[in-house]
């Protein structure tokens, strides 16, 4: 499913009537790259699961991992949305924070508050993305300076709300979105995916792949610049939110820097799904395979027996590697265009 | 890679501009010296000369990991395996001298030297590989901070847990010619990167390659070389930072540099430095390290909340940004 929808949903940047041939290819080669690393890491943990515990990876091994990877694919879909209009979002992190934290202490007593709740705290990210889309904009900061401010500021609210760690969602609340012995999350996954594939057809998707490739030319072209940044940045501050109600089910708990670390990683995985960090160029469905590799490769190192210590040197060298190798194989592509 | 935007600006506009980046500097220290009158209005003693003392001992070690924060900002790059540089190289230094005055030198230069190896790697990815700098310097922190839990079992092997050598904490805790040792290596370092940066012709490649690598290339500026020896530069004053804060606060824990990757960056931005690159100067970093330690030393000398601090400091760093930080117009 994953390996159908981006073969044509990373057609053409919008900004050209008729793309060269090597220009498809270079584009969509991180995008392969992402696909196939996906699948060979697929491979290496059932050969390697089958190995240590000589069974199939069942639903439950299945349950489990996807129920990992929808908040880091939340994230990284939100922040590929800001680096395709060549900006960056380390809010992220905080903003996953503070959304974590509300729905521990919210999400509970009854369907009518839990609905209410979800709302309000997706209207907080829709909030806090705006700040950020408006200091962006409107200020003429760059990205990573407004994102890194209000970082320290979504940090800080996380404490306010939830000082220590604590709270608890309600379980009728997770079961609605988890099941643990059926991957019945995949269905937000694939949902997000789709939804990618329309809305970069849309008139503001085609308008912020123009601003990510050339923000003068899609000025002079009559992109409302500053407008499709806004919604971007506030879209992308949505989808932090559910990344942080997401979070908060999977833990069933809160804690007010339990996201911190998806900052870093929302880049990771978006730059492993080829989203180019120079703006204009990747798809969010190359972000979401990013997700998915690192919440496997996590998974793969621990049926390698490689001391959990190690960790993140081999998921600092995967990094690496990974983008080396696809940037290396994106500028041998367009050398022979 | 913004060859368009580097192409509109003329060389007269360069040198124009130069006025207002003093400027930015000047506004750095008086928004810290501001700080301290508001300290001691709040707190009476806040702006004594030990209180001074105090916050700009404190200031000295983002000033060390923001030293090579600037250079790698000042060519368009970053550097995000500042924390587990610093950490590591920390880890490596008491390992290595184990707790003996003796072996305190080449535990120090070990140190150095894993500090170097590791800016070496990240320019050479960034330099000849092609790999964004945020994604090479970010890898590079993940292999560092596993290699240094990795080996030492998660700081649990035998030299890792002793304390460092007396002699590097007395150093560290005392006072060297009258001031804190650690504040006077700050000064010795704000001299040395000040005239690097200045005076010398590294100093105006390394504006020079920040402005526009392609001119910089074709007006025979070995621009691989310049980026290569920055981020080891980067390198080296993070393992400095490392082998000081482990003398100053009595050993290697793991975290230790966790602080100093948001601050060194928030340091070099205050300080006026254009983030993309080619306009800025340590002096501003250094202003920038300052107003931070003394914005979060207020904040502690009233009591603020941990919750308050955080808000407080983002909304510090984003009104210093609207007042001059914002990029001119485009018409």
């Amino acid at each position: 499913m994953l390996e159908a929808a981006p073969a044509r949903a990373e057609r053409t940047s919008g900004t050209r009537a008729t793309p060269r041939r090597g220009q498809i290819l270079a584009q969509n080669a991180p995008l392969a790259v992402a696909v196939v690393l996906l699948v060979t890491m697929l491979v290496i943990y059932v050969v390697l699961f089958m190995a240590s515990i000589s069974a199939f990876p069942g639903a439950y091994e299945a349950a489990s991992i996807t129920d990992h990877a929808v908040p880091l694919s939340l994230a990284a879909v939100g922040q590929s949305l800001v680096i395709l209009t060549r900006g960056i979002d380390l809010s992220v992190g905080g903003m996953m924070d503070l959304t974590n934290s509300l729905a521990a202490m919210k999400l509970q007593g009854g369907f009518a508050t839990e609905a209410l709740w979800t709302v309000i705290i997706l209207l907080v990210g829709a909030a806090g993305g705006l700040l950020n889309g408006l200091l962006v904009a409107f200020g003429r900061i760059q990205p990573i300076l407004v994102t890194l401010g209000t970082l320290s500021i979504f940090q800080g609210l996380a404490l306010w709300v939830l000082p220590s760690p604590g709270g608890h969602v309600a379980g009728g609340y997770t079961s609605l979105f988890l099941n643990p012995n059926a991957p019945s999350s995949l269905i937000f996954v694939v949902l997000l995916g789709l939804a990618w594939v329309a809305f970069r057809r849309t008139r503001l998707g085609v308008q912020m792949f123009a601003i990510g490739n050339d923000e003068q030319a899609a000025r002079a072209n009559s992109v409302p610049v500053i407008r499709t940044k806004v919604i971007i940045y506030t879209l992308a501050g949505v989808l932090a939110a559910a990344a942080g109600i997401a979070l908060a089910t999977t833990t069933t708990g809160g804690d007010s820097t339990g996201g911190d670390v998806f900052t870093l990683s929302s880049i990771a995985a978006a730059v492993i799904g080829g989203v180019s960090l120079f703006g204009g160029r990747g798809s969010a469905v190359g972000a979401i395979c990013g997700a998915f590799v690192l919440t496997l490769l996590v998974d793969v190192l621990f049926f390698a027996n490689i001391d959990p210590l190690f960790q993140p040197f081999y998921q600092g060298l995967f990094l690496v590697i990974a983008v080396g190798a696809s940037t290396l194989l994106g500028r041998i592509l367009v050398r022979r265009r | 890679m913004s060859s368009t935007t580097e192409s509109s600006r003329s060389p007269g506009a360069l040198f124009t501009a130069l006025n207002p980046d003093r400027r930015k500097i000047i506004y750095g220290f008086a928004a810290a010296i501001a700080l301290f009158v508001i300290g001691d209005i709040l707190k009476p003693g806040f702006a004594s000369a030990s209180g001074i003392e105090q916050i700009l001992e404190v200031s000295s070690f983002v000033g060390l990991v923001a030293a090579g924060q600037t250079f790698v900002i000042l060519i368009g790059g970053i550097d995000l395996s500042v924390p587990w540089v610093l950490n590591s190289a920390a880890i490596v230094m008491v390992a290595v001298a184990n707790g003996s005055d003796g072996k305190l030198a080449i535990g120090i230069i070990v140190a150095l030297a894993l500090g170097v190896a590791c800016g070496v790697v990240n320019g050479l990815g960034i330099a000849l590989l092609g790999v964004p700098a945020v994604v090479m310097t970010l890898g590079m922190n993940g292999i560092i901070q596993g290699l240094s839990l990795g080996v030492t079992h998660g700081l649990t092997c035998g030299g890792c847990t002793k304390p460092p050598p007396m002699a590097l904490v007395n150093a560290m805790t005392g006072k060297t010619l009258g001031i804190d040792t650690s504040l006077l290596i700050w000064l010795v370092v704000i001299v040395i990167v000040s005239c690097t940066l200045s005076f010398t012709t590294f100093g105006r490649r390394v504006y020079a390659v920040g402005n526009s690598q392609r001119v910089s290339h074709l007006a025979g500026v070995n621009v691989k070389l310049v980026t290569i020896a920055l981020y080891a530069l980067s390198g080296l004053f993070a393992a400095m930072a490392g082998i000081a804060l482990a003398g100053f606060g009595g050993g290697a824990t793991i975290g230790m540099g966790d602080p100093y990757l948001f601050q060194s960056i928030a340091a070099v931005v205050i300080g006026g430095t254009y983030i993309l690159g080619g306009r800025g100067h340590y002096l501003g970093t250094v202003a920038g390290a300052i107003v931070l330690t003394a914005l979060v030393s207020v904040l502690l000398s009233e009591n603020a909340p941990d919750y308050a601090r955080d808000i407080v400091y983002g909304v510090v760093i984003l009104v210093i940004l609207v007042l001059y930080g914002r990029q001119r117009g485009e018409a």
